[in-house]
């Protein structure tokens, strides 16, 4: 059946529709800079969005939370065999992007008896010289880089908007509190663009809700670490000082 | 990069995936009985002892190949992770070896299974490692004898193992040593806890410097394989602390400092 390319076109398209549409429940994960290193943060109904994978390496992801894994686990193999192998200096997300998942993942997608994964993902960095980079990969394969920070979500039209609302603020001159405010508020907004769905009938329709229900994930990527994996998860106090001030 | 489509078994053991990258850990090479004439780097003084606020590491700097002494650099103290450290004596590219797998092994556990391996655990993996290498440690090749320490975050306090060639785990309560040069010092070391101003355990952090800094120090005198300091050189002794915080090294200026008073005669 796939001999004629038209068939095969045909078939990619209904992949892109099926994992669009299965993607569209996905909450949004904001990566941003700030004046000490990068955060990255989103809510989500069960923890499972922000990840370590190696030492100034940090993961976001929506989708279905096999395939999220499945990634994860992948990028956290490559990453540590590299390290191992050479050092943890030759372990970028440029590398483990653009020689490792990508091209996996394209030709994951394109080979249309295959089950497509369901994902979107964020790749941090903070750089040995204390740069931010972050990247934005889809399920296809595709990456994207971005120099001030970056967004995923289940729908396009709101990982749009994000990305331009990021861009019109210096995140990187503020503070922790304050770009962990302003990203948190961008997080609210942003959800007023969101489809209206049967299903999502469900989702905290306040911040306060997302608060009450819902598991507020974030990390830091912080040149203030006196350790050599700089990640680190934000604390009790600083989620409580970020609810105080945006609730 | 492959897509595993079966179930992940090995739930974050970095050994079997630096096995399955083709990574082998160096077999007894077969034939060879002994060093055939060839000497390896290695002579040392190590040291570990519990005092008032953790465990106190410290080791001297010189590597040693027969009665060369290679070099006088030497880190001997290696963090492995944020509450755990190594010390070696023995053949430093099989230790350091050593040290980069289980550095390795504790963060892709840590990474992968979202929680940190237990003590027990990382003391396990450390005898595997020791267990594997016994062809090359019984050619004299690749002897490592190392002191283990850290933070159990369960039983809120600082663990010291020390192990033997095979890979088997001794608790150390008070104090341990290994290198070439730790006879000299372990008889130092229990006179210390059992008669001298106080316990070890008792004592505070400058105190326990002090002691390290002397001991190492007294074991040079009496060990061509362990260093001198040489501070006209800027090269002290490694002095690490390890608590409920994880470990500190000593930098340079503090060590110096710390020598200074501590080599004074009285």
């Amino acid at each position: 059946m796939f001999e004629e390319p038209y068939r095969w076109m045909e078939a990619v398209s209904t992949r892109h529709n099926y994992v669009q549409e299965k993607l569209k429940m996905g909450q949004p994960v904001i990566a941003v800079p700030y004046n000490e290193g990068l955060l990255i943060f989103g809510f989500a109904p069960q923890p499972g969005k922000i990840f370590e994978i190696y030492d100034r390496i940090a993961l976001g992801g929506v989708g279905h939370p096999a395939d999220v894994e499945r990634l994860r686990m992948n990028l956290l193999d490559m990453a540590h065999l590299e390290g191992f192998n050479r050092s943890a200096q030759d372990v970028t997300s440029a590398r483990l992007l653009q020689f490792g998942i990508a091209p996996a993942l394209k030709q994951n997608f394109e080979e249309i008896q295959r089950a497509p994964y369901i994902i979107r993902m964020l790749l941090v960095e903070l750089t040995n010289e204390g740069h931010p980079n972050f990247f934005r990969m889809n399920y296809d394969g595709h990456w994207e880089t971005f120099k001030n920070g970056t967004a995923i979500a289940g729908e396009e039209k709101v990982m749009d908007w994000l990305q331009k609302e990021i861009q019109k603020q210096p995140f990187a001159t503020y503070p922790l509190d304050q770009a962990l405010q302003q990203a948190c508020k961008l997080w609210d907004e942003s959800r007023k663009l969101e489809s209206d769905d049967e299903a999502k009938k469900d989702i905290p329709e306040t911040l306060q809700e997302a608060f009450d229900q819902w598991y507020l994930e974030g990390a830091v990527l912080t040149e203030k670490s006196a350790r050599k994996a700089i990640y680190r998860p934000l604390s009790n106090d600083e989620i409580e000082r970020l609810k105080s001030s945006t609730v | 990069m492959k897509f595993q489509s079966e179930p992940n078994t090995f739930a974050g053991e970095f050994f079997e995936l630096l096995e399955n990258s083709g990574y082998r850990w160096p077999a007894k090479i077969e034939g060879v009985t002994k060093q055939n004439g060839f000497t390896v780097p290695q002579g040392t003084t190590v040291l570990a002892f519990h005092f008032k606020g953790g465990v106190l590491v410290a080791g001297d700097r010189r590597a040693t190949a027969g009665n060369s002494i290679m070099y006088e650099l030497c880190d001997k103290v290696i963090p492995i992770d944020d509450y755990t450290l190594m010390s070696i004596a023995g053949v430093p590219a099989t230790a350091f070896e050593m040290a980069r797998v289980l550095s390795h092994n504790y963060e892709y556990y840590r990474r992968s299974q979202l929680q940190s391996m237990s003590t027990e655990g990382k003391i396990r993996a450390l005898s595997k490692l020791l267990k594997e290498n016994v062809g090359m440690a019984v050619q004299g090749l690749g002897v490592v004898s190392p002191i283990f320490a850290t933070y159990d975050h369960a039983l809120k306090k600082s663990r010291i193992h020390f192990y033997d060639m095979l890979g088997a785990d001794f608790q150390i309560r008070t104090h341990t040593a290994t290198g070439s040069g730790s006879q000299i010092i372990r008889g130092i070391l229990e006179h210390e806890d059992l008669w001298g101003e106080k316990p070890l355990a008792e004592r505070t952090r400058e105190q326990a410097m002090t002691l390290a800094i002397r001991l190492l120090q007294t074991a040079a005198l009496f060990d061509s394989a362990t260093g001198q300091a040489r501070p006209e050189d800027d090269i002290y002794p490694t002095l690490a602390t390890l608590t409920e915080e994880g470990y500190r090294f000593l930098d340079d200026n503090e060590t110096a400092k710390i020598f200074k008073t501590s080599t004074e005669r009285s």
